[in-house]
């Protein structure tokens, strides 16, 4: 425990944002990062750096910053093929954002692999992002999507996942990690997919940088995930796709870049990964993925995953003791992210009144309306821990609640 | 106490919040609109009886939200009920001035309106769609 809190004391000062006051006297509580991290100054540097020194498009030209690019936006693939251990860096496909990933698997993989009538398993604690792609193939081709129930303590009921497989079972979408649960999904699961032959698309937006990622273990056959949540820039994500899988499935989106030849009757496809990102790349973005990738790793992903646990169950522990606090959920398989509700107060209350005491947290959906429904609530707050927060934050944020509750029930 | 926070909920907005005047659904209604704030999921249905003259004679609201939501809806029901519409119209302005801290709606929503109990949320500006959330929903009725 003590080892940690230096360990923290130096990462906080990785990271400008952390020393501004909230409404000028407030130090900030920084309790949302499954909404989106924060960065480290050695990303906000290189970005700023790639700009002044060696900006230009890439994969096009011959000149020295076109080269300086290139290098830069294949070194980040690299770095990312490592960062989650894939096979080969044609496995790895740039995108904006984990949304576009999914999105993209949704088209190409439908084009490919499957026709009207066929069946999608999702879960009822999916994010929108991983339910309207798909809904997009149910209203434009017929295709039937089911959804797998969630137990108690906020899982996939892995039974009912099974009993849901039929021979027209084409693939599974599901979340590595929930963003309302913080339960990582059940490793059966992939186990069940592929005795099946049902694919996988694990989404991995939650886990990226709060647990250790190997696809190859995963037996997933798509893994996403998104810069901005894992101390990275907007504007970048992540699609990983089995090599046999993207050489089979068409291209998403035409364009720049992802062509081999074009005449005026046809056109040939680039080779991977190119032939999934037309037009120009996020390039910068993708470079600033690759130094945040580098920022976790210097740091150690075993370091940020034991700090977080510590932060979780401290965190857990504390609010079970207060009798007014619902968390959803339970202790076990948590993750970073806990979910609660202040009993008769709606969420948005619960979150202005912490805003006011410098704590960020989430409050609403969270972009999962089914699990809402699910849970009978309108509405959740949620914290959720980054590299950066301490157990002494978590504190505040105890006592911040206990004066919201007395602040607003008499 | 932050003051902020005092002047965001008012006895009056908790008062309305826990018990909002005017909840359910007109017996007879010829107007109604459901609202929605897809960004956190608060919802409100609006039932309205308007008679000939364009007197609102009977105003109501359901839903779940939070504490702002739900008062201003409660709040904006009792101050439209028994008025023209074109009042209530000039009303949906000076409110959504009001929480929006624009200078012009000063004079029209006073210290004594009851209102004017929501000019907090201007400090607030991620909860202006919580206070105006009923109002949109009551300019969408009218359309019906």
């Amino acid at each position: 425990m003590n080892k940690d809190k230096t360990l923290h004391k130096d990462i906080r000062k990785d990271f400008p944002i952390l020393s501004k006051k909230i409404l000028k006297t407030k130090d900030l509580v920084y309790f949302d990062t499954a909404a989106s991290a924060q960065k480290p100054q050695v990303v906000i540097d290189e970005l700023n750096q790639f700009y002044k020194s060696h900006y230009s498009n890439v994969s096009r030209g011959v000149h020295t910053l076109s080269v300086e690019s290139t290098l830069r936006y294949e070194d980040a693939r690299k770095k990312v093929q490592n960062f989650i251990n894939a096979k080969s860096e044609n496995e790895i496909i740039f995108t904006k954002s984990a949304t576009e990933s999914i999105n993209l698997v949704a088209q190409t993989f439908y084009d490919k692999y499957m026709s009207s009538g066929d069946e999608i398993i999702l879960s009822l604690m999916e994010h929108h992002s991983n339910l309207i792609p798909w809904y997009f193939l149910r209203d434009k081709y017929g295709v039937v999507i089911k959804f797998a129930n969630i137990t108690e303590s906020g899982e996939i009921d892995v039974n009912h996942f099974e009993s849901l497989i039929t021979p027209k079972t084409k693939i599974a979408a599901l979340t590595h990690l929930s963003n309302v649960y913080g339960s990582k999904i059940d490793e059966k699961v992939s186990s069940i997919c592929k005795r099946n032959n049902v694919a996988i698309l694990l989404d991995g937006c939650q886990s990226a940088a709060h647990l250790k990622i190997d696809v190859q273990k995963l037996e997933c056959d798509f893994f996403v995930f998104s810069g901005h949540k894992t101390y990275g820039p907007s504007g970048i994500g992540v699609l990983y796709g089995k090599e046999n899988l993207l050489d089979e499935m068409p291209p998403y989106q035409g364009g720049g870049g992802m062509i081999g030849e074009v005449t005026t009757d046809k056109v040939s496809y680039a080779e991977l990964p190119a032939k999934y990102e037309a037009g120009t790349p996020p390039i910068v973005e993708a470079h600033g993925l690759g130094i945040a990738i580098d920022y976790m790793k210097n740091i150690g992903i075993e370091n940020i995953i034991n700090h977080e646990e510590e932060l979780t169950k401290y965190a857990y522990e504390k609010i079970s003791e207060l009798d007014f606090v619902k968390i959803y959920g339970d202790g076990d398989n948590r993750n970073s992210i806990i979910s609660f509700n202040i009993e008769n107060i709606h969420s948005h209350e619960v979150s202005s009144f912490l805003d006011v005491e410098g704590i960020a947290v989430r409050a609403g959906h969270h972009c999962c309306q089914p699990l809402m429904k699910h849970l009978g609530v309108n509405s959740t707050s949620r914290l959720s821990f980054g590299v950066y927060n301490t157990i002494e934050e978590v504190d505040i944020f105890i006592n911040a609640l206990i004066k919201c509750k007395e602040f607003f029930i008499k | 106490m932050n003051e902020l926070l005092k002047e965001l909920y008012q006895e009056i907005i908790l008062d309305h919040g826990k018990e909002p005047r005017n909840f359910g659904e007109c017996e007879t209604h010829n107007k109604s609109a459901h609202g929605h704030n897809p960004l956190c999921g608060d919802k409100v249905s609006l039932t309205l009886f308007v008679d000939d003259d364009d007197i609102i004679k009977d105003i109501k609201f359901s839903g779940e939200g939070c504490a702002i939501s739900v008062a201003s809806a409660s709040l904006m029901t009792e101050k439209l009920k028994g008025k023209k519409l074109s009042y209530a119209e000039n009303m949906f302005k000076d409110f959504t001035d009001l929480v929006k801290g624009s200078e012009e709606s000063l004079g029209t929503i006073d210290e004594d309106d009851s209102l004017y109990a929501l000019k907090g949320v201007k400090d607030f500006p991620m909860r202006v769609k919580c206070a105006t959330l009923a109002w949109h929903t009551f300019k969408n009725a009218l359309k019906d």
